[in-house]
């Protein structure tokens, strides 16, 4: 039986899964033409193969720039009968976050990252010239094909080869059978599930791309580095490599902070790194690559480490796929924060990952002759030795940091039951923070030895000033700062110390060579880089901590440890140096903000409004409630505030209506009855003789009572929560056969308590007792931390970007010069 | 002894150093039974929120305990108590990794991880983790 449906658009879909095809079978074509031209560079123009290389990257460059484009055509008409579309974005979804819809999805990020080898593939064929571009493109058309291959979703069998995003709801294995694909007009109602509040920010909208440019950028010196094995030629490939690879440690870099600050400015664990297994996924290719970067440099100085830097080149590329691995298998599952879990194709990348192994070994056994010569060694007093060095200790980072995170993989192949550390942050620290010592100090003394020999005693002349005001001004930061452990001083003195020394040889040497001074502007920033994150974290304060009244120790040795405080609607809470009080919540559409203010003593010492700040939670009615937090940024530090549990049915702000609930209780002496805020004992009734001193003589009037009249009081204990005892007397007065009452009331807990009725044969009363239901749940539970200095981490992130990319472009220029004077 | 020789036997040295560091750092996946037998020690306990039973959480007395019954992988259930507040969603959770110890019979939980269907979409899952007395 077919059913007609209405209103789908079937040819995005046809034409999208065609030109994902297109794409798989040109970069087959490509890699496969340019591999047969490659055997012959010297004359590509005549060489039909070559021609057909380019013809054929061209057509999968479109085809894939056309698939990108027909998704996003797809997103932008709410196209929701395509599973894609449906999954990941909704009609309510605004215009700016529809970029997010396209990468949240595995098929789109790898479609992303396909995208950044066309456009790189592109400059390669524009700039590599006809020595390279052969061999260079046919590994990246072959890591095309891998990778197109990814989303194929075509199938072999039962075996479904990758996933293509182009896949009907309809026809998806979860939704096939299901009623709606009954019902023709299915579509007339259809909404999409939306985005994840997590990633509606606009972090998450250039964060995923430049870090698969980064990713996609490691692809290039690893091309290299095998056309330089394959075509026999050790040296020449690293003119070209090196501006790339600083190119890819550049944007890398970039792509892994702007993560952090995606997860510092929307994510609820209050920082910007947390050692999370996907973090250290992108960080450790990022180390090798730096290492890559400073032997390839070392190499062009004097011919030396070769083997080094071409395997540095080819591990960076296959930490990136074993990186790929381990986010997108679902092998983290149990360890990760945001791991993305298995879409059945760990398969298909592990293969993709063995394959560049096997060809990367075997090429550097059949070059090993080149590889593995006899040098002498470099001298110690050399920069090149102490660089290799900075590069090797990197690779000791890189390991500890992949070592760990492999656990879940380590489990797997042998079998074993290893949990990871279970305090990791500490854990990755002990190791990271004394390496980073390390590295920092070869950064700051590094720079001025001079390649193959240095005077030493020049040398140290040089270093002694910016030693002797690093070692001051560390001090009186640490004491500043108050810091106390002793790795944490060592790192401030080693990055502030960096930044010193690479300032005074920049300010040394600027009239010599301002290209050169890139370097040392890139190295001025990483300092920084590691002096505002280790400020920022080992000094940020939890300031939402113990901050009651009461004594908490006695209530449990870790009480102290506790982190978060409970905010009721108007009350003000000492908070560090803040007062905060909750001033209620605004609701625009499903984001519930909770205004929450914060008052700073003024020169008199009293307080006054500083700022405010709006934490939110979304209310999402597909994915649950998701917490935002709000950040106040001063130059100095950052305030951050996070709410972690609210009721979000509380009533809003001036619409509250007094709910009052009345219960009646029929008790004797002794017994006990509880309201939502207390424990209530009647201890005893008492008679008018013994009211005397309960009743006075004002109340005997207003009431009336007269001689002849009865009057029966209640004694009451109530206990509150915080354990205060207090008491009530309600009275219930008996003139002649009318019968009247005088209840009493608690007014700090809401209560009000009435002695209706006496049963004289038991004894028992019945006592009514009327809540106030107001603010019950007015309040907001919350976290706030502030991190001192976390700007210098920032303002070090562009600092090393404006110093790497002049950098770049130095080397571009000197291997333009070097290309000029070989070919005159 | 040439340079490279010290470096290369410093490089190894520093390699085992990091794997040893690795497992002596390294918890196991345990279950309740086997983390009450072992009271001083810290266990990963994965396993699944029993929603049939009250989550006690009351921030008005307390804004830094929340307490749950979980059953492990065996079936043994146990309650745990968590010094934070609770998870947003935690009723929704398909399947909690807890951190801890053992303490009497119940479990004292430093962190959480938990799962949630649907977050992303049907085949996947999303998961959270929320640690208490962890500020670093």
């Amino acid at each position: 039986m077919n059913t007609t449906y209405v209103g789908e658009h079937l040819w995005p879909g046809q034409l999208g899964h065609a030109l994902v095809i297109l794409a798989f079978s040109t970069a087959l074509l490509s890699s496969l033409s340019y591999f047969f031209s490659a055997r012959d560079t010297e004359q590509l123009e005549s060489n039909a193969w070559y021609r057909m290389g380019r013809v054929s990257f061209a057509a999968h460059g479109f085809s894939v720039i056309g698939i990108m484009a027909l998704l996003f055509f797809m997103i932008f008409k709410h196209m929701f009968e395509y599973q894609y579309v449906w999954q990941h974005s909704s009609k309510s979804l605004p215009v700016r976050y529809m970029l997010s819809c396209f990468w949240e999805g595995q098929e789109g990020s790898f479609l992303l990252w396909t995208f950044w080898h066309v456009v790189l593939g592109a400059m390669v064929m524009i700039t590599a010239g006809k020595r390279w571009e052969a061999p260079v493109m046919t590994v990246v058309a072959s890591v095309q094909v891998f990778l197109v291959s990814m989303l194929l979703g075509v199938y072999f069998g039962d075996y479904r080869l990758g996933s293509h995003p182009f896949l009907l709801l309809r026809e998806h294995p979860e939704f096939q059978n299901l009623p709606f694909t009954k019902v023709p007009n299915y579509l007339a109602q259809l909404d999409g599930r939306g985005l994840n509040p997590l990633l509606q920010n606009y972090w998450m909208t250039i964060h995923p791309p430049t870090l698969f440019l980064g990713f996609a950028s490691t692809l290039i010196p690893f091309a290299f580095a095998i056309a330089g094995l394959w075509k026999n030629r050790p040296q020449e490939w690293l003119q070209q490599a090196i501006p790339w690879t600083f190119f890819g440690i550049m944007i890398l870099g970039t792509g892994i902070l702007m993560g952090g600050a995606w997860a510092y400015e929307s994510l609820s664990f209050g920082g910007f790194w947390a050692w999370d297994p996907v973090e250290n996924a992108s960080l450790v290719p990022w180390l090798t690559l730096v290492a890559a970067g400073h032997v390839m440099l070392i190499h062009r100085a004097n011919g030396k480490s070769l083997a080094s830097a071409f395997g540095l080149s080819i591990i960076t590329f296959i930490l990136i796929l074993y990186s790929t691995f381990l986010t997108r298998s679902g092998i983290l599952g149990n360890t990760s924060v945001h791991a993305f879990t298995d879409l059945g194709m760990s398969g298909q990348l592990l293969v993709y990952l063995f394959f560049y192994i096997v060809v990367a070994i075997a090429l550097m056994i059949w070059r090993r002759a080149l590889l593995f010569r006899r040098e002498e060694e470099e001298a110690a007093n050399s920069r090149e030795f102490w660089m290799f060095i900075g590069s090797l200790v990197l690779c000791v980072s890189a390991f500890q940091i992949i070592f760990t995170t492999s656990i879940p993989v380590i489990n797997k192949v042998f079998g074993s039951n290893i949990a990871p550390p279970t305090k990791p942050i500490e854990h990755y620290n002990s190791w990271q923070v004394p390496i980073a010592i390390l590295i920092a100090t070869l950064i700051a003394v590094t720079q001025f030895l001079k390649y193959k020999n240095t005077n030493v005693r020049t040398w140290l002349r040089q270093l002694m000033w910016p030693f002797v005001v690093a070692t001051i001004l560390a001090t009186l930061m640490a004491f500043g700062l108050e810091m106390k452990h002793g790795f944490h001083i060592g790192l401030l003195w080693a990055s502030v110390f960096a930044a010193l020394a690479n300032g005074q040889f920049l300010l040394r040497n600027q009239k010599v060579n301002l290209g050169k001074g890139g370097a040392s502007i890139a190295h001025i920033g990483f300092g920084l880089i590691l002096l505002g994150a280790l400020i920022s974290t080992s000094t940020s304060s939890i300031i939402s901590r113990n901050t009651s009244q009461t004594d908490v120790s006695k209530l449990g040795k870790d009480y102290s440890n506790r982190e978060n405080i409970l905010l009721r609607r108007n009350d003000t809470l000492q908070m560090g140096p803040y007062r905060v009080f909750y001033k209620g919540k605004v609701v625009k559409g499903i984001d519930h903000f909770f205004e929450v203010v914060y008052l700073e003593p003024d020169n008199k010492g009293k307080y006054q409004q500083a700022f405010v700040l709006r934490p939110l939670v979304q209310a999402n009615p597909r994915m649950g409630n998701a917490a935002e937090p709000d950040t106040r940024h001063f130059w100095n530090r950052d305030v951050y505030t996070h709410i972690t549990y609210v009721d979000l049915a509380q009533v809003e702000p001036g619409q509250e209506k007094e709910k009052i609930k009345e219960t009646k209780h029929t008790i004797s002496s002794g017994d006990t009855l509880y309201t939502s805020n207390a424990i209530v004992v009647l201890e005893g009734l008492f008679k008018q003789g013994d009211a005397e001193g309960l009743l006075t003589a004002q109340d005997r009037e207003k009431l009336g009572l007269k001689a002849g009249d009865l009057a029966v009081g209640a004694h009451m204990r109530i206990l509150d929560v915080k354990g205060k005892v207090q008491y009530a007397n309600p009275l219930m007065i008996i003139r002649g056969n009318l019968i009247d009452g005088l209840p009493a009331a608690i007014d700090s807990l809401g209560l009000e308590f009435s002695f209706v009725h006496l049963n004289p044969d038991n004894g028992k009363v019945d006592i009514v007792v009327r809540e106030k239901q107001r603010g019950e749940n007015d309040f907001i539970v919350m976290k706030a931390i502030v991190f001192p200095y976390i700007n210098i981490l920032w303002l070090g992130m562009i600092i090393l970007v404006v110093g790497t990319t002049i950098s770049i472009f130095n080397r571009i220029r000197l291997a333009k010069k070097n290309t000029a004077a070989a070919s005159s | 002894m040439k340079k490279a020789h010290i470096i290369g036997i410093v490089l190894i040295a520093v390699a085992i150093a990091v794997i040893m560091v690795a497992v002596s750092d390294s918890s196991t996946y345990a279950s309740f039974s086997e983390a009450q037998k072992n009271p001083d020690d810290v266990f990963h306990v994965v396993g699944k929120l029993n929603k049939t039973k009250p989550l006690e959480y009351n921030p008005e007395i307390n804004a830094n305990r929340f307490a749950f019954f979980m059953s492990d992988q065996q079936g043994t259930e146990c309650q745990v108590v968590f010094d934070g507040s609770k998870p947003q969603d935690f009723e929704r959770s398909e399947q909690i990794v807890i951190t801890g110890k053992a303490n009497g019979d119940r479990f004292e939980a430093e962190k959480i991880l938990m799962k949630c269907p649907s977050k992303y979409n049907n085949g996947q899952m999303e998961a959270s983790t929320v640690s208490a007395g962890q500020g670093s």
